[in-house]
């Protein structure tokens, strides 16, 4: 084939199966990609993104042993007559978690890593990692510790770290993951700008909405191991599932179905102004000549409340939701958790009324069976085993799944140790749920229908949790907490917070498609609402701009 | 967790010299000293010793924990093991000599008799012990605080472990702090759920059954994301033939000189002890 | 899927080594509740289980850097300095049970757990005598008072920790390792 040769990625035909497992996690894939081509690959979790790319990178079946068949070629050549050398130097891959890609402890050790295993001369690796880090704006890192590194630093580095060994083909593995939206748009601009300088650019993400914005050349959506859709962003609206990716609010419009939408109601109890807990002039610092992580903090957590807490990396997040719990006590000032001021109450008291569940389940779970992992928290607070028993059973009840008392929750998939941590705080029976990033490391129609089911769950008085992602407040709470610097921005209905475009700017924040739609057709609705539901609010005749 | 290591940058004299050669020099000077249990000479390397640690720079605040637990450690071993159990791996020390203290107990009932003298023999020999475990103690306890820990590992490969060895130093060092935090994150979840760090009822077993759900998050979720970094590491070709270094380490002149020294220093010392016989357990008659 | 040698040094050693080493270091720290009074080198630490199960679940290679990288890098952390012996003792405790690395079908079994708790005593046995035993070359005291001081205290909490920690790991690890694609 003479025409190969110039083309970057040829896959034909491709099929895999982990020597593991009884089926192919992928079969009769077929696409091509041509130079400087921005390439979306969408799909939900095990739709088998991940295999492509690791038969495209080489790792299966070198290190993923399975069976392959089809072909995969670069530039002409097979990958799997290629060695790992000069493969290296042809695909580059960036993967998932920035954290988990990064393996020296200083920036410019780690975008030489690379060329330091190729052995190439010190002095070339000196100006090729100089040259990649102006490449990227990010010449001021160059002596930091990669550990104190925010997120979307993390990534550039990790790309640098990958940029320095001249790809020809960037593998990029849900890029946009763990990035705040200000973070994901200059990552966004970076993709589109690798693309422009002649590198073909493959992008496996779910957050498909975001990715348009840089007009992907072509666009793929897998399921189920197959290649359902492949073409141009326009077709793709109209033959996708649209609850499995997310897509412009607009084009979701455009496609529900005015029937199929049930309007969701919370289980929450009805607000009654009953206040839960309270931050009175709360200020925090580390240490007490340290400058103060949160201050001026005034605000009440009322029965009936779902909160969504926003604000950039470093805002005081974190320390405000520990300060709910009595994890940490305010240096000036007081937090009352139902009356009681936490500095008379020890953790494990706060506890039963407040339960926090942390980013990743794995930071908690530990027992052999899911049975005992429910079973902690409540034997911890001395609750009679008769009581325990019955909570731990309601708790998994409320997650649905009660078939996997006997599982080792470590054996479990991500989303189902996801429910497992909140039904080990279901099985407190805390008042409170508080959740750090809820929808980190979930797709689009995982957590959707996560957060769904737990607005849905009875006992909880009040929720709380901490995001990134603009939509999922706007969908979900009913107030928003914006925090800058260690105060509150604003405190209100989303209606109002989220409406100030100045202010999402200064936080990091971006407003969406969703968030405009809304914003629009406010004054019909009242209020916000997913846009599904916002079918109902547009008359025929009006007019739905096209996207 | 807040773990941060020791070093940082304190303008020493020390701290000029190429890592490997201060290696070189430390493990000879290490050999030497062993070597002898005449307290003359091992003062002298006490003097060293003790210079170093007084050129690095380094305050009492910053090393007064690891000087209390040498001398509590030390104090230990060598009361009991001079001054009740008995000698020391020195022959002629044993039971001879003119005693300053000496006692006589029988215990009732078994009718063992405990004969015992303290000897001026037993004293000078702990002295000589003392300015042994010192001299070593401080000889090392420099390192944390005057090397940069992110050249160990070209600092390792310079002395002549191969590349993967000394990469995983280097690669260890770029998880602590990580790990650190994971630790603390996962100390706090399970606060969260109630569970009370500082709780003492349960025997010594159930307390350490208690550690559980503290460590085995953290060593998982390590484990975990270890397939990942393996991962990258593989598709940026590590492992796949001899790597350049690009921290770089060169040796300038007094680097030679202070191994030369260390070497030297070394040779005498196997010449006094086996060639002279010289440096045997001394004390002054 | 090919049988690599017990003895292989590949990327995923390294990683495992690393991470391993961090982990004890890391743990030693954080956990480390109370001293025995006059054990050498050594305190009661629970985090000695990580060198025994980074050896079963990974090698012996593996085992003895996670214990000796990290035994040394936790005295660097505390600024205590360097005792290259009792690294060498650490690293021993690791490399002993992974000699059984590649007999363990089972991190659950009984019959695994068993073996690998032999191995545990053992290896804590040889380690904390390889380290006590140094002592007699460095402060020159007797045996009986190395024995007494050096190796009992340390040995007895080691295999007391490892006993309890280890197989509470393994059960764990047992529900990971079938995650893996590799």
């Amino acid at each position: 084939m003479q025409t190969d040769h110039n083309l970057p990625l040829l896959v034909k035909d491709l099929s895999f199966r982990y020597q593991r497992r009884p089926a192919p996690s992928i079969s009769g894939i077929s696409m091509e990609v041509k130079p400087g081509e921005l390439v979306l690959i969408a799909g939900v979790s095990g739709c088998g993104k991940t295999t492509l790319m690791r038969c495209i990178n080489g790792l299966a079946p070198r290190v993923y042993q399975g069976d392959i068949s089809g072909e995969v070629r670069i530039f002409g050549k097979s990958v799997q007559d290629m060695s790992m050398t000069e493969l290296s130097q042809r695909v580059g891959t960036l993967l998932q978690d920035p954290e988990r890609q990064i393996v020296s402890s200083h920036v410019f050790n780690e975008v030489a890593f690379g060329l330091e295993n190729l052995a190439v001369p010190r002095q070339r690796i000196i100006y090729r990692v100089n040259e990649t880090l102006e490449y990227l704006n990010i010449e001021h890192l160059c002596e930091r510790q990669t550990f104190h590194l925010s997120g979307g630093e993390k990534q550039k580095v990790a790309l640098a770290g990958v940029l320095v060994m001249q790809p020809k083909v960037l593998l990029l593995d849900e890029p946009l993951a763990s990035l705040d939206p200000a973070s994901a748009a200059e990552a966004l601009a970076i993709f589109r700008k690798l693309a422009d300088d002649g590198i073909s650019v493959i992008i496996v993400e779910h957050r498909v909405e975001d990715v348009l914005a840089i007009k992907p050349d072509k666009v793929l959506f897998m399921d189920a191991g197959q290649v359902i859709y492949q073409g141009d962003a326009g077709g793709l609206y109209d033959s996708v599932d649209i609850s499995k990716v997310k897509l412009p609010a607009r084009a979701v419009l455009r496609r529900a179905q005015k029937a199929s939408t049930q309007p969701f109601k919370a289980a929450l109890p009805p607000a009654d102004g009953q206040e839960l807990v309270r931050f009175e002039q709360v200020e925090f610092r580390y240490q007490p000549d340290s400058p103060p992580v949160l201050k001026e903090i005034d605000f009440s957590i009322c029965k009936g409340d779902v909160i969504a807490i926003l604000g950039p990396n470093g805002a005081g997040k974190t320390t405000l939701v520990k300060h709910a719990l009595g994890l940490l006590k305010p240096t000036r000032g007081t937090v009352l958790i139902e009356g009681k001021p936490t500095h008379s109450l020890t953790v494990a008291e706060a506890a039963s009324t407040v339960g926090y569940v942390f980013q990743s389940p794995t930071q908690m779970l530990f027992a052999p069976t899911v049975q005992a992992e429910l079973e902690f928290g409540p034997k911890n607070l001395k609750h009679s085993t008769e009581q325990i028993e019955k909570d731990v059973g309601w708790a998994l009840e409320s997650v649905h799944m009660n078939g996997e008392r006997k599982t080792p929750p470590l054996a479990l998939s991500f989303g189902q140790q996801k429910r497992v941590s909140i039904a080990a705080i279901l099985a407190m029976r805390s008042r409170i749920l508080m959740m750090d990033e809820p929808t980190a490391g979930q797709d689009y129609w995982n957590y959707i229908s996560f957060m769904d089911s737990i607005l849905q769950m009875p006992g909880f008085d009040a929720i709380l949790f901490i995001t990134h992602d603009v939509d999922l407040a706007l969908i979900y709470a009913n107030r928003v907490l914006l925090l800058k610097d260690g105060t509150v921005a604003a405190y209100g209905s989303p209606e109002n917070v989220l409406a100030d475009e100045n202010l999402l700017h200064s936080t990091r924040l971006r407003p969406t498609s969703l968030l405009r739609l809304n914003l629009e057709l406010l004054p019909r609705t009242g209020r916000f609402m997913r846009a599904e539901a916002l079918v109902d609010y547009v008359s025929s005749n009006h007019q739905v701009t096209e996207v | 967790m807040l773990v941060s290591f020791q070093y940082r940058p304190r303008k020493s004299v020390i701290e000029r010299f190429d890592p490997r050669a201060r290696w070189i020099a430390s493990f000879a000077l290490l050999f030497s000293i062993v070597l002898f249990w005449d307290v003359r000479l091992l003062a002298v390397f006490f003097v060293i010793a003790m210079a170093q640690v007084f050129l690095a720079r380094i305050t009492w605040k910053e090393t007064h924990r690891a000087w209390i637990l040498l001398i509590i450690l030390s104090t230990i071993m060598i009361v009991v093991n001079t001054i009740i159990t008995g000698s020391g791996t020195i022959a002629g020390v044993v039971g001879s000599g003119k005693p300053v203290f000496h006692f006589e107990i029988k215990i009732p009932l078994v009718g063992w008799e405990i004969r015992y003298a303290l000897t001026r023999e037993r004293l000078w020999f702990a002295l000589a012990q003392y300015l042994r475990v010192f001299s070593i103690g401080a000889l090392f306890l420099v390192i944390p605080f005057t090397m940069d820990p992110r050249i160990y590992g070209v600092t390792f490969r310079g002395i002549g472990l191969p590349d993967k060895l000394a990469f995983t130093m280097d690669l260890a060092f770029r998880f602590i702090p990580t790990l650190a935090r994971d630790y603390q994150v996962t100390v706090d979840a399970q606060r969260a759920r109630g569970f009370e760090l500082e709780k003492t009822e349960g025997g010594l077993f159930a307390q350490i059954r208690r550690v559980a759900p503290l460590i085995v998050p953290v060593t998982m979720n390590s484990i975990l994301a270890g397939e990942d970094i393996a991962n990258a590491m593989d598709l940026r070709c590590f492992g796949l033939k001899k790597r350049t270094w690009v921290e770089a380490l060169k040796y300038q002149w007094p680097d030679y000189l202070l191994i030369g020294a260390g070497g030297l220093i070394l040779i005498i010392c196997l010449i006094l002890r086996f060639g002279l016989n010289f440096g045997n357990f001394w004390f002054p008659t | 899927m090919m049988k690599k040698s017990l003895w292989a040094f590949g990327t995923r050693e390294v990683v495992f080594s690393a991470i391993g080493a961090a982990l004890y270091a890391v743990l030693s720290y954080g956990t480390n509740m109370l001293q025995i009074a006059g054990s050498g080198n050594v305190s009661f630490r629970p985090a000695v289980a990580i060198p025994m199960f980074f050896g079963l679940a990974f090698g012996p290679i593996v085992g003895f850097l996670t214990g000796a990288i990290g035994n040394t890098l936790s005295d660097f952390l505390s600024g205590y300095g360097f005792y290259g012996w009792w690294g060498l003792g650490n690293g021993l405790m690791g490399l002993v049970p992974g000699l059984i690395h590649q007999t363990i079908t089972n991190f659950r079994g009984a019959a695994d757990i068993i073996k690998s708790e032999v191995m545990v005593v053992v290896g804590a046995f040889v380690g904390m005598a390889v380290a006590s035993l140094s002592e007699l070359w460095v402060s020159g005291v007797d045996f009986a008072t190395t024995v007494t001081i050096n190796f009992m205290p340390a040995f007895i909490s080691n295999i007391v920790n490892g006993l309890i920690l280890v197989p509470i790991l393994m059960v764990a690890y047992s529900a990971i390792v079938a995650r893996s694609g590799r």
